[in-house]
C-alpha cells in the first residue's frame, strides 16, 4: 500500500485506486462516519479516516503535507457552522480554508482533489455521497502527480551558479 | 511617478541628521537606527548609531528601500530606548509589530520620513552607470508613502502616486490553465536556495521560534527539491497571510528573484474580496483577518 511508484501508463487506467484523507473531526464528522458504517451505507475503501479534535486543528500544511507524500485526494469534514464543540472552531476553519483553496488553485492544484464539507454527526448519508463521489472523481482524473516530494524535481544548480556569477561580475565591474 | 526626480533628497537628509542628534545628545534616545551609504551607489544599509558624532554616516537616498522596524525586536529585551528612520511601509511594518505584541511602543520613537518610492537596487545593478533606474516594484503600487504613524516627523508629506493596488499579473496566473500554474510555480520554486532571508526580512514573519527552523519535528525536511520549497513557500505566504504589508522586501532580499509578492497578493486579493477590503498596518485596533471571524462569512462549505 504505501508502493507510490506506476509502472506504467496501463496500470495507470487499470488499476488506479485513489487514495483520499479525510480529516475527521472528532465532534460532527466523525460520528457521522460511524453512523454510516453502523447505518451499513457502503462506501469505497479508498478513504482513510483520520480523527482531529476539530477542523480547526486542520493546518493547512498538513494538505500539503498529504499531497507530498502521495495523496490523490484531501476531504477537511467538521462540524457545521454554529455547531463547533468549541463553539467557534469551525468559523475559522471557514476562513482557512477558503483562502487556501484558492491558493491550492493558484498553484495548478486540481480543486476537485481538495475538498472541505461540514458533516454532522447525524448526517451518515451524506458522509457516505461526499466521500463516494470524490472517490470517483478522483479515480477519473487519475493519481496525483504535483508537489509529490517522490518526484524529486531537483532544483537547477547551473542556473544559480550562472546567476550568481553574473551578479558577480555585475559587483565586480562596479567595483 | 514623476514627483520621485523633485523630491529633495538632501534637504531630508539634513533633517534627519539633525534629528538624531539632537535625540543623542539629549539621550532621549540611546541609539538611532538609520540608513549608510553600503559599498556600490545603489546598496544603501542599515547603520545603528548610538554617539552624535557618528550621526554624518547617516544618509537618506533613492535606495534605502530596507525596513528598519524588524530590527527594533531585537531590543525588546534591553534598556535601550531605540529611535528609528520609518517611510511609509516602515511605519505599517511597526503598527504590525506593535499588534502582535513583538515590540513595545514606550522603547521605541518613530521618525517619520515621507518616501518618494525607492528604485529598484537589482535592475541598478544590471543598467549601465548614469541610466534611468525604475521605481522598485512594491514602492510602484505603494498607497501610503508618508508614515502612518510617528513621534517625530522629518520632511514634508508627498502625494500617493497610486490609489488603487493592481493585480493584473495575479490574474494572468489564475487565467492560466493548472498545469500551466503549476509549471510557472515549479520554475520558480526550482530556483529558491531555502536561505530564508525572505522570512528573516519580513516584519509579518515573527514569530519567536519558525516551523522551518524545527526539523525535527517532522513538518519539513531540510531538502531542496521543488516539492519541499513549494511546502515553504505556500506555507511562508500563507503565515503572513491578512498581515503582509506589501513592502516587498521579501521580493527584494530573494537572491533567486522567485516572484513571492505574486503569493501574498493572491491572498490579498483573495481576502479583500471574501471577508471585506483590509489594509495590514494601518491601525492597531483592527483584528487581522485570519485572527477573527465572522458569522456571515461566505458559505461554500455546504
Amino acid at each position: 500500500m504505501s508502493d507510490n511508484s506506476v509502472k506504467t501508463a496501463n496500470d495507470v487506467a487499470e488499476n488506479f485506486e485513489p487514495k483520499i484523507l479525510v480529516f475527521a473531526c472528532n465532534w460532527c464528522t466523525y460520528a457521522g462516519a460511524d453512523l454510516a458504517g453502523t447505518s451499513r451505507l457502503q462506501y469505497p475503501p479508498n478513504v482513510r479516516i483520520l480523527r482531529v479534535p476539530c477542523s480547526c486543528r486542520v493546518n493547512p500544511q498538513f494538505v500539503i503535507r498529504a499531497f507530498q507524500r502521495g495523496i490523490d485526494g484531501v476531504l477537511v469534514a467538521g462540524c457545521h457552522p454554529g455547531d463547533c464543540h468549541y463553539t467557534t472552531g469551525n468559523y475559522y476553519t471557514r476562513r482557512r480554508f477558503l483562502l487556501i483553496n484558492r491558493m491550492m488553485e493558484y498553484m495548478g492544484i486540481d480543486p476537485k482533489r481538495f475538498h472541505t464539507r461540514w458533516i454532522s454527526g447525524a448526517e451518515g448519508p451524506k458522509f457516505q455521497q461526499v466521500v463516494t463521489e470524490m472517490i470517483e472523481e478522483v479515480r477519473a482524473i487519475g493519481p496525483n502527480r504535483k508537489l509529490r516530494d517522490d518526484m524529486k524535481v531537483t532544483v537547477n544548480t547551473d542556473d544559480i551558479v550562472a546567476s550568481v556569477e553574473a551578479d558577480t561580475k555585475v559587483v565586480a565591474d562596479n567595483v | 511617478m514623476s514627483n520621485a526626480f523633485v523630491y529633495n533628497f538632501d534637504q531630508v537628509q539634513n533633517e534627519m541628521r539633525a534629528m538624531a542628534k539632537e535625540l543623542l545628545e539629549s539621550g532621549e534616545a540611546t541609539m538611532v537606527i538609520g540608513w549608510e551609504k553600503g559599498a556600490l551607489p545603489y546598496q544603501s544599509t542599515p547603520v545603528m548609531i548610538r554617539s552624535a558624532e557618528d550621526v554624518d554616516k547617516l544618509i537618506w537616498d533613492a535606495y534605502c528601500q530596507q525596513n528598519l522596524s524588524t530590527y527594533l525586536i531585537d531590543y525588546i529585551y534591553t534598556d535601550e530606548k531605540v529611535a528609528i528612520f520609518a517611510k511609509g511601509c516602515d511605519t505599517r511594518a511597526y503598527n504590525r509589530l506593535i499588534q502582535d505584541n513583538r515590540i513595545k511602543a514606550e522603547k521605541c520613537i518613530v521618525i517619520g520620513v515621507p518616501c518618494p518610492g525607492m528604485k529598484n537596487a537589482r535592475e541598478a545593478a544590471r543598467l549601465p552607470e548614469n541610466a534611468e533606474v525604475p521605481m522598485a516594484n512594491a514602492c510602484k503600487e505603494c498607497r501610503y508613502p508618508n508614515p502612518v504613524v510617528f513621534d517625530k516627523r522629518v520632511g514634508t508629506d508627498v502625494t500617493a502616486w497610486c490609489t488603487e493596488r493592481d493585480f493584473s499579473d495575479v490574474e494572468a496566473i489564475e487565467a492560466m490553465p493548472a498545469d500551466d500554474k503549476y509549471a510557472f510555480w515549479q520554475s520558480q520554486y526550482t530556483k529558491c536556495i531555502r536561505c530564508y532571508a525572505c522570512r528573516n526580512i519580513c516584519p509579518a514573519c515573527n514569530c519567536t521560534s519558525c516551523i522551518f527552523d524545527q526539523s525535527a519535528s517532522g513538518w519539513c525536511s531540510k531538502d531542496i527539491n521543488a516539492s519541499e520549497n513549494q511546502f515553504y513557500g505556500v506555507t511562508r505566504a500563507f503565515h503572513v497571510a491578512g498581515r503582509c504589508i506589501e513592502c516587498g522586501q521579501c521580493e527584494m532580499v530573494c537572491p533567486s528573484e522567485v516572484p513571492i509578492m505574486l503569493m501574498n497578493k493572491k491572498f490579498i486579493k483573495d481576502i479583500d474580496s471574501l471577508f471585506g477590503a483590509h489594509e495590514a498596518g494601518l491601525d492597531t485596533n483592527t483584528p487581522a483577518p485570519l485572527s477573527h471571524f465572522s458569522v456571515s462569512d461566505p458559505e461554500e462549505f455546504m
